[in-house]
């Protein structure tokens, strides 16, 4: 979650009101590095257990990606003879991002030319940290299911062998049957898993995404610490379950689709991003509100099983009208 | 004007894509293999020769007035002859531009080269800038192209490049992976022009 | 009203001149071009009929009377084995996927059984639409019989421009029904 922070002494405090613009304000590495540590900290649940359900390839991704996202970022800071800000933390985070976006069994240049993508082109070339219109790490994620669908469509199971096999929002969309299906998610004729195991993250899917119960246990950690608005991802995953039922969607398959795809993973570590979402409460509310409008929407009448990534990026793009809109008004200024 | 700094003009500082940011509609949509690219750019090099040619002769003919559509029929008639002979002596070529060959008609670089320049300058120097600007064109996209071919389908000019292993990137030859090459290119050439004209002085 | 009359003329110069050139140059061109057209319909004849047919396309005034009806036909063969009349081959224009029409070429027996049917042009997605020019898919409407509708299986993932095939196919099955009756 990159973003621009207040100069304040502690900025965990900050009360709703006094954050009213996004023009650039006195920005210091080290507040920075604080809330990026926070993040970290708070994905750090779901990395253990990406890596305990989906083995050691889990591990190698994450690395990877974190070490790509790092080194990229450095060489192009320098390449552009900028100060180099590696030690903020940011790309750190993009970088475990980017990896639980991905399948176990993704191929070692796919965290690198995501994390390079993010970073070079997402990031840096709109201005760095706090600039970027976009969330890195999800733009990443587009542009790779963009090249190499095979790939990135291709899920595994949890356990040491890497089996194949679809995902709970794939099963549920496509059925078991193959006729009508995308070419692109394999299929086999398989069982919606249990409840329990789609809390805990026993189930096929990306490797970060998997385990509600993990990524809950971080963002709680998120709005305790005040890193987050607790609004936002309520708001979200609210409005994407009320929508699901407008459109159709039988209750007892409504609970898959809260704790199945990146539903959580989106809306507690990617929605809140500072920088990519409106500055403004109201705002806030609106993004999540469009956000979980169109993640019901894609994943019903769209052509994916999952809306998630497209969603939040659409909001992104629309976040600098939702601010204008819902700027407060001053006081004493003629109209 | 010399005629070196016409063509020094046409192909950098005053390259159609990369500076001046026009005519970029087919830009995107040709570039997907180099071999398109060239075609396309070759088809725009002669309508650029041909209108410029015929519009300078004509420069003193043609009342200001209805200058445009002057222009726009012209333009229009070397477009259809190209299209006639491209279709019964280059049938592949024909195929693969499609619907981007009869556009270049609207193609704002010919328009523009006709209005900035040959209605006001002499034949040899028309032709010559005509040459110019389409050569700039033809060049950014060769590069866009092969960039695009090479990283997004693994081939150059219809030859493959890397063994069986190699997963070309998708992105590249999809309208997306256009803009965002695009757009990179433009700002590294026109950082390196920038650090040229400033050395210069 | 006197300026308006010379611009107007000046322009009609401009354009008169641009006609002729133009004129000129379709002359040259034209029958190139027919031979060319026709050169790649005669080779997706003989992939559907064999090698040893003779090909006539249908005379002209009979064409245009069945366009009239049947607007989406863009040729009509007539294929002769030796001297005696074997079947008809009829290009149809139908919509696909992409940009431009898909053009079949659908080979009839005299009895109406489909000898063949080729994919002779389109603009569908390379790699899924593009499928349906491959044996595997137009080898299924071989020996189905133009007395009833056709239908075959779709290609995964290429509905569309699958579709598309089935009704260029089936709009020369109407024409065929309409030339037997006549």
């Amino acid at each position: 979650m990159e973003g621009k922070v207040l100069n304040t002494i502690n900025s965990n405090s900050v009360p709703d009101m006094l954050v009213v613009s996004s023009s650039p304000h006195i920005r210091s590495n080290e507040s920075v590095k604080r809330i990026m540590l926070d993040v970290i900290i708070a994905l750090i649940p779901a990395s253990i257990g990406a890596v305990y359900f989906f083995g050691l390839n889990a591990l190698k991704l994450i690395l990877l990606s974190i070490a790509s996202a790092l080194f990229f970022e450095a060489a192009i800071q320098k390449l552009f003879r900028k100060e180099i800000t590696i030690n903020d933390c940011s790309a750190i985070v993009t970088g475990i991002l980017i990896a639980f976006n991905l399948p176990a069994n993704a191929p070692w240049w796919i965290p690198v030319f995501g994390s390079g993508f993010a970073i070079i082109v997402v990031k840096q070339c709109f201005g760095g940290i706090g600039s970027n219109f976009m969330n890195p790490a999800l733009a990443a994620r587009a542009v790779l299911l963009a090249s190499w669908p095979n790939i990135m469509s291709n899920f595994v199971l949890p356990g040491v062998d890497a089996v194949t096999g679809s995902t709970p929002l794939a099963i549920m969309k496509y059925g078991g049957a193959d006729a009508g299906a995308s070419a692109t998610v394999a299929q086999a004729v398989q069982e919606l898993p249990s409840v329990m195991d789609m809390f805990i993250g026993n189930i096929g899917g990306a490797i970060g995404e998997t385990s509600a119960l993990l990524l809950l246990i971080g963002g709680l950690y998120l709005i305790i610490r005040k890193v987050i608005n607790w609004k936002i991802p309520v708001v979200y995953i609210g409005t994407t379950a009320i929508l699901l039922l407008i459109l159709g969607v039988e209750m007892d398959q409504l609970i898959y689709h809260i704790l199945g795809g990146g539903l959580i993973l989106g809306a507690f570590f990617m929605a809140t991003d500072y920088s990519t979402t409106p500055v403004t409460p109201l705002g806030q509310i609106i993004f999540a509100l469009g956000a979980g409008i169109l993640t019901a929407l894609i994943r019903v009448k769209g052509g994916f099983p999952e809306g998630v990534s497209y969603s939040i990026l659409l909001m992104n793009v629309a976040s600098p009208l939702i601010e204008k809109f819902t700027a407060p008004k001053i006081f004493g200024r003629a109209k | 004007m010399k005629l070196s700094k016409i063509f020094k003009n046409g192909i950098i500082n005053d390259n159609p894509i990369f500076v001046q940011l026009i005519g970029m509609c087919s830009t995107l949509a040709v570039t997907t293999n180099v071999t398109n690219s060239l075609a396309m750019g070759l088809a725009v090099i002669a309508v650029l020769v041909g209108s410029n040619f015929v519009i300078s002769l004509l420069r003193h003919v043609i009342p200001d007035k209805i200058r445009i559509p002057a222009f726009v029929v012209v333009i229009a008639t070397f477009v259809t002859i190209i299209e006639m002979f491209m279709k019964a002596y280059a049938q592949p070529i024909y195929q693969a531009l499609g619907i981007f060959l009869p556009l270049i008609v609207v193609n704002c670089i010919i328009l523009a080269r006709a209005e900035a320049f040959a209605f006001k300058n002499g034949i040899i120097p028309s032709i010559a800038d005509g040459l110019a600007v389409g050569f700039g064109y033809t060049i950014a996209l060769v590069i866009l192209g092969s960039i695009r071919e090479i990283f997004g389908a693994g081939t150059f000019l219809g030859k493959t490049l890397f063994g069986a292993n190699f997963q070309p990137a998708g992105i590249f030859v999809a309208p997306a992976g256009a803009f965002i090459v695009l757009g990179l290119l433009i700002g590294v050439f026109n950082f390196v022009r920038n650090k040229k004209a400033s050395s210069e002085v | 009203m006197k300026e308006t009359i010379k611009l107007g003329l000046i322009l009609f110069i401009i354009t008169a001149v641009s006609a002729g050139v133009l004129a000129i140059s379709n002359n040259l061109t034209k029958d190139k071009i027919a031979e060319i057209a026709m050169a790649g319909s005669i080779e997706a004849l003989k992939e559907v009929f064999g090698e040893e047919n003779d090909f006539k396309a249908l005379d002209e005034g009979r064409l245009d009377e069945i366009k009239k009806v049947n607007e989406s036909t863009e040729e009509i063969f007539e294929v002769y084995s030796g001297e005696s009349l074997s079947g008809y081959a009829i290009k149809i224009s139908s919509k696909g996927f992409g940009k431009t029409n898909l053009i079949t070429l659908t080979g009839f027996s005299l009895d109406g059984n489909i000898i063949g049917m080729r994919l002779v042009e389109h603009s569908e997605t390379e790699g899924i639409g593009s499928k349906a020019t491959l044996p595997d898919f137009t080898d299924r409407f071989q020996g189905k019989n133009a007395s009833e509708e056709i239908t075959v299986d779709t290609i995964s993932g290429a509905t569309i421009t699958s579709k598309g095939v089935m009704s260029g196919v089936n709009e020369a099955r109407k024409v065929f029904n309409e030339q037997l009756s006549n």
